[in-house]
Parts: C-alpha cells; sequence; structure tokens
C-alpha cells in the first residue's frame, strides 16, 4: 500500500452553482478519493465569498475545503480532474500532515514546559482566575504605553 | 505603515536605478543614526502562532500594506522563521483569491 497522507484540498464553484450542482462537485470528489481508497475527513463549507480580484469575470464564489487522507496519486489525479471541470474556477491541494502535526508538538511542548514551570515555583498547574484576569490588566496597560510611545516618534 | 509609505515614494520618484541605490543607503543611514527605532517584535512569536495558514485572511491582512505586496521584515519585525512561514500563506491565499495580488 502506498503511503497515505493529509491533504487540504480547497476550490472555488462559480457563485451561481446550485446546492445540487454543490452536492455534486462533493460526489465528485469523493468518488475520485474512494477510487484511492483514501478518506475525507471533514468538509467545511464556506459559503459565498467576495473573490480579491476577478476570476472568469466572476466577482464571488462558493468555497469548500476538504480535509484528505490517501496517497499522492491522489492528488494528482484530483488536480487533473478538478481543473477539466467547468463548475470550478479554482482549486488547490496542499500537504498538511506535516506541518499540522509540527504544529501540535510544539504547543504541547509548550504547554507541557509552562506546567513544569509553574510547579518548580510552587503554582498549581493551571493559571488561576484571579492571575489571569490580573494578566489581561498588565497586558492593556503595556499597549496603552507602547502606543503613545510609537506615535510620538512618527 | 508610515516606513513602508516613505520607502515606496522614495523608489517611484522618477529617479533612474543608478541614482536609487545610493538614496537608499542614505536614508537607512540617517535613520540609524538620529531616528528613535521602537522595539519590534514579531507578532506570531508574542501570540505563539505556529502554523501561518492561508485560511486565516484576519491574521494576513496586516501584513500587506495599501499596495498589495508583503510586508518586508524591517518594517513589520517578524522573525525570519515567521517570515518566511507568512509568505508561503500569503502566496497560497493570492491563489484561492483571499488577497489581492496588486490593488492600486
Amino acid at each position: 500500500m502506498s503511503i497515505h497522507r493529509q491533504y487540504e484540498l480547497v476550490y472555488i464553484a462559480s457563485p451561481d452553482a446550485t446546492e445540487e450542482a454543490l452536492a455534486e462537485l462533493h460526489q465528485q470528489v469523493a468518488t475520485v478519493v474512494a477510487r484511492f481508497e483514501g478518506t475525507i475527513e471533514r468538509t467545511e463549507n464556506w459559503g459565498r465569498r467576495r473573490l480579491a480580484y476577478e476570476i472568469n469575470r466572476q466577482r464571488e464564489g462558493v468555497y469548500v475545503l476538504e480535509l484528505l487522507n490517501g496517497p499522492a496519486a491522489m492528488t494528482a489525479e484530483l488536480d487533473r480532474r478538478l481543473r477539466v471541470i467547468d463548475g470550478v474556477m479554482r482549486h488547490m491541494v496542499i500537504r498538511v500532515d506535516e506541518v499540522l502535526a509540527k504544529d501540535e508538538r510544539s504547543k504541547t511542548r509548550r504547554k507541557a514546559n509552562t506546567v513544569a514551570r509553574r510547579l518548580r515555583r510552587g503554582l498549581p498547574a493551571e493559571p488561576t482566575e484571579q492571575e489571569l484576569s490580573r494578566r489581561k490588566q498588565e497586558m492593556d496597560d503595556a499597549d496603552g504605553g507602547n502606543d503613545s510611545f510609537g506615535e510620538g516618534d512618527r | 505603515m508610515n516606513d513602508y509609505e516613505k520607502d515606496g515614494g522614495g523608489r517611484g520618484g522618477g529617479r533612474g536605478a543608478a541614482g536609487k541605490g545610493k538614496d537608499d543607503k542614505d536614508k537607512a543611514g540617517r535613520r540609524g543614526g538620529g531616528f528613535f527605532r521602537r522595539r519590534r517584535v514579531c507578532k506570531f512569536c508574542v501570540e505563539k502562532i505556529d502554523y501561518v495558514s492561508y485560511k486565516d485572511v484576519k491574521v494576513l491582512t496586516p501584513f500587506i500594506p495599501e499596495r498589495g505586496k508583503i510586508q518586508p521584515r524591517r518594517i513589520s519585525g517578524t522573525c525570519a522563521k515567521h517570515q518566511r512561514a507568512l509568505q508561503v500563506a500569503i502566496k497560497r491565499a493570492r491563489q484561492l483569491a483571499l488577497i489581492p495580488y496588486v490593488t492600486d
């Protein structure tokens, strides 16, 4: 079996696509994924959004994101298919397993470090309610000070 | 923001390529001498964002001045690691028309 990785697929359907057309598109993606023995982990519909620039004389588009698992050959096939389908104005497939894992790792490490540090200082592992509110207050103060400094300089 | 505009103005001043380099050097020297420099911190390090996603347009927009270009590190203060990640994220977002390539 080929190596399965995690990919993110985003495609922009034309704004006059109906519900059925969108379901049909999703179905087409699903068939390709199934053929390569991949899985669709999650589907997000961002809905109709304004495009930053015109594509095919359209100012809006329907964004759909699919989180996929599958082999690299699957992405090549998806890419080829999506390019041919008229209802799709733009699409992009990117690999995300590595970056997401890395993100996760550093988040947990950071958290573990914080807890360890706090325990060493004899504090409870999680910050208390009181601490949180005080920290927020300090942050706000610091921001205020900085702003006036910067403005004076310009 | 202001820094960026100043830079842009200097370049668009209709001078030749030969004059440009000299002008830039000149300006940097002056700024290093008399001007006060605000301490710049990397926004991503402060907020502990490890993965800069192309999907978070809200995170990306502060790094895109009016013209639509990517703001250089020397102005935004982003660290090298995060500027690389930011660059990729912005370019991806552009492909998906979440962010413009150019605006004028």
